[in-house]
């Protein structure tokens, strides 16, 4: 067996246990390099007498390191950790560089969450945090792992300035949207009607930057509704993006002026709840033929949807 | 509106066309019965409204010539636009930019068929490369999306010999004491990996191996990963999300071991994973993402009657507008999370989104469409195909075992309209994912050619139409027989 697995320890007691891929020609195998082939094996020996070594420690280090999301290691190295005692600080700085090394990588936030739970200290986490959302301000299990945190530590106060100062770098970045509904409303207290209309301003000035940005229309519409306040409440907003001339019975646009297809549809939605149905067959004309024409089925859907409704109560 | 065709029924019936999944090792073509090339045939003969494809030159490149509107397609960008740039709009700029440069209004390209064979064939005919260390602990993931892909793609070329190295390939990822399987041998259990070895498993129409499935060890094991709050760990230790509750629950129903102890609380926490936006995060306060909605969906499949489930367990008009927005123009395919750029991975997670709903929820969306199969067919053939074989997430990237798995899915499902069907004989419950019939998509919805058709797939496991139905009653029959 090529043993091109170098370690600091000795090996000469353990009996690597080969892998089995299954039968004579099993599908899919992988092509290993010698390295990573001798410690998965060396790996599954440990692992079948549950060893708890430094030298086992130093085996899930060198794995994590040639593939990082072999989750069994992670499982394995966390058991090791606890076992041996180990300075949890020092783990989480380790992490780090695993995290700067392969910043797609999700399994270390598992790891991570792990380790700060039992470490119970979160005052390394912000700024990590921080530092792999400079390097992709989207990544999913980053954000996940921020509102764990948050929850786990009670870290709420800084949340909102942090996802402000997000929104600031990118108004269109949907992630840390979600985080500020999050921040506001996942604490699951009353929020005021000042933050509410506070937090209204606060998508309508961004909507205003970027008219057409989905995730800031999200936000106000959520929150909104969260807040159980009318969707009415904003429809001179949605009068001035969508440059709609209404009539009783009629709406149109204006073809140079209007600025944001979403203000129709929202304008559309409140016509409708008022029966108003007329108006907003009219506006969800508009999105299917000029403003939104991808999604013509869907319009077609909410008109009809809205005719029928006004047929079974007349 | 009349609909046409051939109504596939997944379930094979004693004496009804059960050649289809009866032989594990059926590869005869002159007998061939595959659903794929049934549809295929019935959509030739009996759809007069099918366009001739203009060349006949079979090696032509173009199938379809007819202009835009003709195809029911929006090649046209946008006509409202934003001035303010941010990394987000530089990025989505880029990305219509690559895809425009592949859509040529009026044309639309052929599936190239052998092409994407072949390269869906690499895993069983080669080792693959020292790369692919990066994915050693998603073997069973390596095993399953080609097979799912070539399923539906060319269901012969799964022959005897392939179909019969799934077995040991899979049972070598096992451990016995749990009765779940490892992301490779020596690996510790995962749902995950556990989800694509049954359906591995599945594909492969091996009873032996079938039975060598320790039920009551993976149901311990199962329970054993459930958390008090309804969800369930991906493993011992592991991170819960909805991905983990589809695995569970797809893995319980193809082994016919669903309890209500194993789903109590579960509908509940799936629901407290649809955010403000009306689509579904990984777990309660994440973000609303393509993938995660499918499993949500998929999973509320499982847990009981979806005509009932998803309303009760859903905001079905806020999911709906979510889901209509991931559609882009002009590129013509789905985004995961709002802002984000195209995938080609979401016109599976997304468009099965759109089986689901459009199958379940058929009083609610009649006979309509809510979104554009016309433009979805458009950016897999124009940009999801990679030239040297296999599907893509975009025009720049790779292909890979992955996306041509969910490429080729969302494929399917531009092409077939599934419906839930209670009244499929043997109806009850623990089988409500087994419900589902097909038909072909009419065209007047979109235009297919019959050289590009693919075949259909049971929308909740994501396997082969008739494929997860054979394994869940195999066991449902010993179940009887204990019983």
């Amino acid at each position: 067996m090529p043993l091109a697995y170098l370690s600091d320890y000795s090996w000469d007691d353990v009996i690597p246990i080969p892998q089995d891929d299954g039968g004579e020609n099993p599908l899919a195998p992988i092509a290993y390099q010698d390295d990573y082939k001798t410690a998965t094996g060396y790996l599954r020996a440990v692992m079948s007498f549950e060893e708890v070594s430094e030298r086992a420690l130093q085996l899930t280090a060198d794995l994590i390191f040639m593939n990082p999301a072999h989750y069994t290691v992670w499982t394995y190295r966390a058991r090791l950790l606890f076992a041996l005692k180990k300075d949890l600080e020092e783990e989480l700085i380790w992490v780090e560089e695993v995290g700067r090394q392969f910043p797609k990588n999700y399994q270390i936030w598992n790891h991570r969450e792990v380790i700060v739970d039992k470490y119970d200290n979160p005052s390394r986490e912000l700024p990590f945090i921080e530092e792999m959302l400079e390097l992709d301000s989207k990544n999913y299990h980053v954000w996940s792992y921020r509102q764990w945190l948050v929850r786990r530590f009670d870290l709420w106060i800084t949340e909102l300035a942090y996802t402000d100062r997000m929104i600031e770098d990118d108004v269109r970045n949907n992630s840390a949207w979600n985080h500020r509904f999050f921040a506001v409303f996942g604490k699951g207290d009353d929020v005021s009607q000042s933050i509410i209309d506070d937090e209204i301003d606060y998508a309508e000035s961004a909507i205003l930057k970027a008219p057409q940005n989905a995730s800031a229309w999200n936000y106000l519409l959520g929150v909104l509704k969260c807040a159980k306040r009318p969707v009415s409440e904003i429809e001179e907003f949605c009068n001035d993006l969508a440059a709609v001339q209404t009539t009783e019975h009629s709406v149109d646009v204006d073809t140079d002026q209007i600025t944001s297809a979403r203000a129709l549809e929202v304008l559309a939605e409140i016509y409708d709840s008022r029966d108003e149905v007329d108006k907003a067959a009219d506006a969800w004309t508009l999105l299917a033929e000029k403003y939104d024409p991808i999604r013509e089925n869907y319009w077609k859907f909410k008109k009809s949807q809205a005719i029928h409704r006004l047929a079974a109560t007349a | 509106m009349h609909r046409r065709v051939h109504r596939t029924v997944f379930r094979s019936r004693a004496g009804s066309r059960s050649s289809n999944w009866s032989s594990p090792t059926s590869t005869s073509t002159s007998t061939s019965t595959s659903t794929a090339s049934l549809v295929t045939t019935s959509c030739a003969k009996k759809s007069p409204r099918t366009r001739k494809p203009v060349s006949t030159n079979p090696n032509t490149r173009v199938a379809i010539a007819m202009t835009a509107e003709q195809n029911n397609v929006h090649n046209a960008e946008v006509s409202v636009v934003d001035s303010l740039i941010t990394e987000s709009s530089t990025a989505q700029d880029e990305v219509v930019r690559l895809c425009t440069g592949l859509i040529i209004d009026g044309q639309l390209p052929l599936l190239q068929r052998q092409l994407h064979a072949d390269f869906l064939k690499i895993p069983m005919s080669f080792k693959l490369p020292p790369n692919y260390t990066g994915l050693d602990a998603s073997k069973p993931w390596l095993i399953y999306w080609p097979l799912q892909a070539l399923g539906i793609l060319d269901p012969d070329s799964l022959t005897g010999d392939i179909l019969s190295r799934i077995g040991p390939s899979i049972m070598a990822c096992l451990n016995e004491t749990e009765g779940a399987f490892g992301g490779g041998n020596g690996q510790i259990s995962h749902l995950a990996a556990t989800y694509a070895c049954l359906n591995a498993l599945a594909i492969a129409r091996d009873e032996d191996v079938w039975s060598q499935i320790n039920r009551e060890r993976l149901y311990k094991w199962l329970m054993s990963i459930k958390r008090p709050d309804g969800g369930f760990s991906m493993h011992v230790g592991g991170e819960e999300d909805v991905r983990a509750v589809y695995c569970a629950l797809a893995s319980a129903a193809l082994l016919n071991i669903i309890t209500p102890e194993l789903t109590e609380g579960t509908a509940e926490w799936i629901s407290r994973c649809q955010t403000y936006e009306g689509g579904i995060g990984g777990a309660p306060d994440n973000e609303a993402h393509g993938g995660y909605a499918f499993c949500a969906l998929a999973s509320l499949c499982i847990l009981g009657n979806p005509v009932e489930m998803i309303p009760k367990y859903l905001d079905v008009d806020n999911l709906l507008r979510w889901l209509s927005v991931r559609q882009y123009q002009p590129e013509g395919g789905f985004s995961g999370r709002t802002n984000k750029l195209v995938d080609g991975c979401y016109s599976w997670w997304v468009g099965g989104c759109w089986s689901i709903l459009e199958g379940a929820l058929f009083g609610i969306t009649k006979e309509e469409i809510l979104w554009s199969k016309a433009d979805l067919q458009k950016f897999i053939l124009c940009c999801c195909q990679s030239p040297k074989g296999g599907l893509r997430d975009k025009p720049g990237k790779s292909s890979d075992f992955y996306h041509s798995c969910y490429v080729l899915s969302g494929l399917s499902e531009v092409q077939h309209r599934y419906s839930f069907s209670l009244k499929l004989p043997g109806a009850g419950s623990g089988e409500w994912s087994f419900m589902w019939t097909c038909e072909l998509e009419l065209p007047d919805v979109v235009m297919v050619d019959e050289k590009n058709m693919v075949g259909p797939i049971n929308p909740v496991h994501v396997l082969p139409a008739g494929i997860g139905e054979r394994m869940h009653d195999f066991y449902a029959a010993l179940d009887a027989v204990a019983a």
